[in-house]
């Protein structure tokens, strides 16, 4: 149970809520034994899938249901269904899925389901994939919905994801990762605290720089860090976009380009003398800079003096984690 | 130091206890989680040092009543394999297999469960791409890919991995577990995927258990893990979100199998977990003032038993089992705790 809030119960409350409930229990458990009887007898039926439906209505996360309902679509009512009746059954079956999302958004068997229905859509109308786009272009609504509900929810993303993975090559309008990368600017434009937005964003220019010339991807970089560089301005104290700052600067940098962030997160560090990411950026980036094969002895032993302070620094404003710092600083 | 309450071992038993005996509609509606209830209580009892406290052979006997003998119920079905459903009469799941084996060890009565056929079953949810599916119908995720490896090592046959995909499904699983981390040296539930705390968990102790630890970026998780605490002393499961006392044990058995458990607060977070029990009914909740359930509460127990609470038995934070049964079996690796402090609240 998650963030219900314990209320003081009488004894003579709960008595009077079990006896309200009693009725309810005594429906629910005659129809659970009544759908696991036919599920035995193996009765493949539309009967049986409605009876499906209404146990599902009170408990979506009754997986074995769930199961029952996959095998009474296939083994029943599919081989006797005309690819248009398929599809019937199908979008019920989306349709059902979806009003459960509304009020079960992180019940897995829910995504499930729908991810099977939707590898089960025949193809059609008659050689074409026309049916297939059709249902994909519903989920790609679907999706954005669920995420402006809960930009965070990290069912409804790793969903998006596959629905983009999904698409069959005749989807139009065509998706490409750089729709999905004005998605993600979306989402961070309107909170910069989207730590899955950033997520998104990694794996995205991950796959797209691999593709690009070095300087390509140099340019490109430049403009993320000024993207990040605002969400740093603009909360210090959030960690999403240090972290995101600390997978653009990755482990092996351009020279340049770690001197540069350096110096803008020291003018940060300047504006928000106590901000423990701030810092905790400064120290990785020193370290970093001393680790560089183009560093000269001095800077190297600049660097580590400096990560060092800072380190014995963190150690009293953050201190929860001061064993960490201690064994950080422990090595120079 | 602080104002937390001691734990109050003897109600939480008796809350344990009693889990049974309240059937009210919401008990109805959890089935599909009963087998692994009992999991969470069991192992919460042997955490308190009254494993006993729930009677054994029933307790065997009802894990028995969930094996489900056509696990894998497909056309044509795969010869010889079972598993374990949630309760009787739910299908055979790879969660359920998980609880119903660990149960069947922690309880010494693994003799009445055929092996072979157990073996199978997980064996038919490997995919050709290293995911570990939870049945028949296509659900994966990396919690899967722990259970599979886990068990496996309970059963004594990790060896079943080179069987399949000519002798690669080792590689191929531990290769799908390393794919899923991100660039903060976490993980999330499939590669592409968000890093988070109990996904960090599962794929940490599955490397462990399959001796790959080397994949890990011990320094940057250790990091990422360590800022899941909040200043209220709990810990969150990713970065901007509540804390949670679950999330005690997923954080914290990571840090543990990585030897990192001292970087957090320790007296801070025992007093978050301490801070969530319900002193009057017994059990802990997610955070302060909720209602309890036993998932939390033995999820609260093993992060106390952990970071060293007074009086409570050592837990492997590999397996989430007594650490004395693990340790019998052999199978103990090299994780790291807090030690056991004398008393609470300290001197
Ligand atoms: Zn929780």
């Amino acid at each position: 149970m998650h963030g219900v809030k314990r209320t003081r119960v009488s004894p003579e409350a709960a008595e009077a809520k079990r006896i309200k409930e009693q009725s309810k229990i005594q429906a629910y458990v005659a129809l659970q034994d009544d759908v696991l009887a036919s599920k035995r007898a193996k009765e493949y039926t539309v009967e049986a899938l409605g009876k499906t439906n209404q146990l599902l209505d009170l408990n979506p996360e009754f997986y074995t249901i769930w199961n029952y309902r996959r095998n009474i679509l296939t083994r029943g009512l599919f081989p006797e269904s005309t690819p248009e009746e398929i599809v019937g059954l199908l979008t019920g079956e989306l349709r059902m899925t979806m009003a459960y999302l509304r009020v079960h958004p992180k019940v897995y068997w829910i995504w499930t389901h729908r991810m099977w229905c939707l590898e089960n859509v025949p193809l059609g109308p008659g050689e074409s994939k026309g049916w297939r786009n059709e249902f994909w272009k519903t989920e790609f609504m679907i999706v954005e919905k669920l995420l402006d509900a809960d930009a965070r929810n990290f069912h409804a993303w790793s969903y998006r994801r596959y629905v983009v993975e999904s698409l069959p090559a005749s989807f139009s309008p065509a998706r490409s990762p750089a729709d999905e990368l004005k998605y993600t600017s979306k989402k961070i434009e309107s909170n910069f605290s989207n730590f899955s937005a950033w997520h998104y964003r990694t794996k995205l220019l991950g796959k797209s720089w691999a593709e690009i010339t070095p300087e390509e991807v140099a340019d490109e970089k430049d403009q993320e860090f000024e993207l990040v560089t605002q969400a740093l301005w603009t909360d210090p104290g959030d960690q999403s976009g240090w972290l995101y700052h600390r997978w653009l600067i990755g482990h092996n940098p351009s020279p340049q380009v770690l001197a540069r962030e350096l110096e803008s997160i020291q003018e940060l560090h300047k504006e928000e003398p106590d901000s423990k990411w701030c810092m905790n950026a400064l120290a990785h980036y020193h370290l970093l800079s001393a680790r560089l094969a183009s560093a000269s002895e001095t800077d190297v032993t600049k660097h580590r003096a400096e990560a060092k302070t800072i380190l014995e620094r963190l150690e009293v404003i953050d201190e929860d984690r001061k064993e960490r710092y201690r064994e950080l600083a422990s090595h120079y | 130091m602080t104002s937390a309450p001691p734990l109050d071992v003897p109600l939480h038993v008796k809350y344990i206890q009693q889990l049974d005996e309240k059937k009210d509609l919401a008990y109805h509606l959890t089935e599909h989680l009963r087998l692994n209830g009992v999991y969470w209580g069991l192992t919460a009892l042997s955490i308190m040092g009254h494993k006993d406290a729930l009677p054994r052979d029933a307790m065997v006997d009802y894990v028995m009543s969930c094996w489900d003998d056509e696990a894998a119920d497909t056309l044509p079905p795969p010869p010889s394999s079972g598993a374990f459903g949630a309760h009787p009469g739910h299908d055979a799941h790879i969660h359920g297999t998980c609880s119903g084996i660990q149960i069947l060890i922690m309880q010494d009565a693994l003799d009445r469960v055929d092996v072979d056929r157990v073996v199978k079953f997980l064996l038919t949810l490997v995919g050709p791409d290293g995911r570990v599916e939870g049945d028949q119908f296509g659900e994966f995720d990396v919690r899967f890919s722990y259970i599979f490896v886990m068990v496996l090592s309970l059963l004594g046959r990790l060896d079943a991995m080179d069987t399949i995909y000519d002798g690669k499904g080792r590689q191929l699983v531990v290769d799908n577990i390393v794919n899923s981390m991100n660039f903060d040296g976490a993980f999330g539930s499939e590669p592409g995927a968000e890093s988070h705390g109990a996904m960090v968990w599962v794929c940490v102790a599955s490397l462990a258990i399959l001796g790959e630890l080397d994949r890990i970026d011990r320094d940057l998780l250790g990091w990422w893990l360590s800022e899941r605490q909040l200043p209220n002393g709990g810990l969150n499961g990713r970065p901007e979100k509540l804390e949670d006392v679950c999330y005690s044990w997923w954080n914290l058995a990571a840090l543990s199998i990585i030897g990192k458990l001292h970087w957090i607060n320790r007296d801070k977070l025992m007093a978050f977990i301490l801070g969530a029990q319900d002193l009057e009914g017994g059990g802990i909740a997610d955070r302060p003032g909720d209602w309890v359930d036993v998932f939390h509460t033995v999820f609260g127990l093993a992060g106390l038993s952990l970071v060293g609470y007074p009086g409570l038995r050592d837990i492997d934070p590999l397996y989430c089992m007594p650490a004395e049964v693990t340790d019998k079996m052999g199978l103990r690796r090299d994780y790291r705790t807090l030690p056991r402090l004398e008393q609470w609240p300290q001197a």
